[in-house]
């Protein structure tokens, strides 16, 4: 009896030992499907930013890549916010100048020289800041450091041109008009920020692009293109000590001292709890924005705040799925169950000294109240019932997304440029990455309700909106009745 | 390829390029804003929209666009909330007030009060003799007290009583007894001056009780109940 147990445990045995040895080859290469490297390691690996300073102020920094392209371009501390009344647009015009050609490289010669190299010249401007950036090939990059240069310091300015110009700028303003998402917006930070530099556009008023002349552009490029407002930031296949090379030659002209010592200070903008409706019931769908003031970039408070965000989420209809999706979001679940809206986001929009947290709705004329009313249930969920959980998968989305959105040389210089204007270094991604795993949820409830709970938004909607709460209830849905 | 692309930096979490191919139509010389090709109408540049001034209304605090509202944001609301609160709190009492007085409309009128006292002067009645008095139906006895009469109910042993209850309990002043006329027992009106005691004697079933208004003797359990009543001044006595 004892003996054909036995026999029966061998051979049990045997084939157990078989198929742990077929096993291994499978095991072997199910192991070989994982990450060699951790990701704290490859955080800590990620290529270093450069960061050096010419006398004049101007400084240069780089992330050598290894790429075969590089994107390089020059970040300047201007925009919107440092224009007046007289001259609100004046930054864009000059963008739209400063392909025109400059002394050296009149305009055909320059688009001559990029379309050889087979590079792309582009240009944007912010409230804050301007770039202007060129991506080609790591080799071309000596001779795009040129261009840029002449572009940035040498623009002609020509008066026929900007006539030209003034038609196209009209024009441009015109076709914004139809994207709503940026006229919400636009119309939220002019009421936010109402009485202050912050609440103007970026493309100014109609007027202005009329009425600006040779003269004011001049001023503006002379009292806001200084060394120590500048940055030469360049990602790729980019040796920094060449790049600093190439920018002592190039750069060296910049002044870094200004006309009567009038030294632009920004001062601070004030926030004003209002709202701002434009109501347009031949529009099909509402575009609604409701926002408090934030926190500054530089503010301890920042990394908080964009976990909470990342708690709330994100919404739009081609998310896959239908009725059945799992989203973690409990914002996007309703949205998706009630049918509350088209798309949501929650949005930060950091400056220096301030800034705008908010939500950003599209919905159509039947959902908006129902819509708001989960927007600032979520806000008031942020401020009180925030879990573990919620703070867990919130600081995975936002790690996934900070380092998924350098996914390219220009992102990477990009965030080069804004971060050294913004706080004077780059954070690497390992600090990023420490910082949001130092989030708990009784910070994040505590500096939400720092920042959200009982204080007067700032409202803006576009379209068709009766629906949209009065004012006086959006502003008592910001606390809960709680003894 | 030389493109312009307008990005107001609006979102860090995720970038938005427009991009606007302007060159090819520009016709020299076009100078109008053309409306825009929206179904409903013209609509002007967003960015014309001024927002109107709104520094008659605004706190002081606020006046300075150049200061941040950050740091009076709570003492304002402190003060709109406690404005609040006083009007709430003056509010509910005012509603009160006017729904009380309605209500209190509906009950009983002066006059029907005015009833329900009865004033005596006091130098009406003479030593040891003792008034009767008509008071919200029933008889009232207002007795003046001799000396000798309040000396010797202040001395009675309580335990002998029925209804124990020192004479100083049931008088204001000792010179004026002021009990009701019925007859604890039954009801019927004792006669004054008259009984064992020196008090009352009730003939109906011959309780007596003495000139405190206690009862001594006979089928009475209690004392003859003795009324609200105070003295505005040594002359005057109101009941009730």
């Amino acid at each position: 009896m004892a003996a054909s147990v036995c026999r029966v445990g061998s051979t049990v045995g045997r084939v157990l030992a078989k198929t742990r040895s077929e096993l291994q080859p499978i095991l072997l290469s199910l192991r070989r499907g994982q990450a060699s490297v951790s990701y704290a390691q490859s955080l800590a690996g990620a290529p270093e930013t450069h960061v050096s300073v010419l006398d004049n102020g101007l400084r240069i920094a780089s992330e050598d890549t290894g790429h075969a392209t590089c994107t390089v371009g020059v970040w300047i501390s201007a925009g919107s916010r440092y224009e007046s009344e007289k001259n609100n647009g004046a930054g864009f015009f000059l963008e739209h100048m400063a392909f025109k050609g400059t002394k050296k490289h009149p305009q055909t010669a320059l688009e001559q020289q990029v379309e050889s190299m087979g590079a792309h010249l582009s240009a944007y401007t912010s409230r804050e800041h301007t770039a202007f950036y060129m991506k080609t090939f790591t080799k071309d990059l000596p001779k795009a450091v040129e261009l840029l240069s002449d572009v940035v310091q040498n623009c002609t300015l020509n008066e026929a041109d900007i006539e030209q110009q003034r038609s196209v700028v009209l024009r441009e303003m015109e076709e914004v008009e139809g994207n709503l998402q940026e006229v919400c917006l636009d119309l939220l930070h002019a009421t936010a920020y109402q009485g202050t530099p912050l609440g103007q556009s970026v493309l100014g008023p109609s007027s202005n692009a009329r009425n600006l002349t040779r003269q004011d552009l001049v001023d503006y490029v002379s009292s806001h293109y200084k060394g120590p407002r500048m940055v030469l930031a360049a990602a790729g296949g980019v040796n920094h000590d060449e790049l600093v090379g190439m920018a002592k030659s190039h750069f060296s002209g910049l002044s870094f001292q200004y006309e009567g010592d009038a030294v632009p200070v920004l001062s601070p903008c004030r926030f004003t709890g209002s709202e701002i409706c434009m109501r347009d019931d031949g529009l099909p769908l509402a575009h609604i924005a409701i926002a408090v003031e934030g926190a500054s970039v530089s503010s301890p408070d920042i990394v908080p705040l964009m976990v909470a965000n990342a708690i709330v989420g994100s919404y739009d209809l081609t998310y896959g799925g239908g009725k059945t999706q799992h989203l973690s979001s409990r914002l996007a679940r309703l949205a998706v169950e009630d049918n509350l809206c088209h798309s949501f986001q929650a949005f930060h929009s950091a400056y220096s000294d301030t800034g705008l947290l908010g939500i950003y709705f599209v919905s159509d004329k039947h959902h908006i109240d129902d819509m708001m009313h989960w927007t600032q249930n979520a806000w008031m969920n942020l401020c009180t019932t925030v879990t573990d959980s919620d703070v867990v998968r919130a600081q995975n989305a936002l790690k996934a997304s900070l380092i998924a959105q350098l996914n390219g040389t220009t992102p990477i210089c990009d965030d080069i440029g804004r971060q050294v204007l913004n706080y004077g270094r780059r954070i690497p991604l390992a600090e990023w990455s420490a910082r949001i795993d130092a989030v708990t949820p009784r910070m994040v409830r505590d500096i939400c309700s720092k920042y959200i709970y009982d204080k007067c938004p700032a409202v803006a909607a576009v379209g068709p909106i009766e629906q949209l709460p009065d004012y006086n209830r959006m502003r008592s849905a910001m606390y809960w009745l709680r003894f | 390829m030389m493109s312009t692309v307008i990005r107001p930096g609006v979102f860090s979490s995720y970038y938005q390029v427009t991009k606007h191919g302007v060159k090819s139509l520009v016709l020299p010389g076009a100078k109008e804003l053309l409306p825009a090709a929206a179904p409903a109408g013209t609509r002007l540049a967003h960015t014309d929209i001024k927002i109107p001034d709104f520094s008659d209304y605004r706190r002081p605090e606020v006046l300075n666009p150049q200061k941040s509202s950050q740091e009076s944001s709570e003492a304002r609301r402190a003060f709109s909330y406690l404005v609040t609160g006083v009007t709430t709190v003056i509010g509910v009492y005012a509603a009160k007030t006017v729904v009380t007085q309605f209500i209190s409309s509906m009950s009983a009128s002066a006059d029907v009060l005015a009833l329900s006292k009865i004033e005596i002067k006091l130098g009406d009645i003479p030593e040891g003799k003792n008034m009767t008095f008509k008071w919200r139906g029933k008889p009232l006895f207002v007795r003046h007290r001799t000396e000798k009469e309040i000396a010797a109910e202040a001395d009675v042993n309580l335990g002998e009583l029925r209804d124990p209850q020192h004479d100083k309990d049931r008088v204001l002043n000792p010179k004026w007894v002021i009990v009701l006329g019925v007859c604890t027992h039954l009801g019927c009106v004792p006669i004054a001056n008259a009984g064992e005691y020196g008090g009352y004697y009730c003939p109906c079933h011959g309780s007596h009780y003495d000139a405190s208004g206690r009862i001594r003797k006979g089928p009475a359990p209690l004392n003859l109940e003795v009324p609200y009543y105070e003295f505005p001044d040594e002359e005057t006595v109101i009941v009730g």
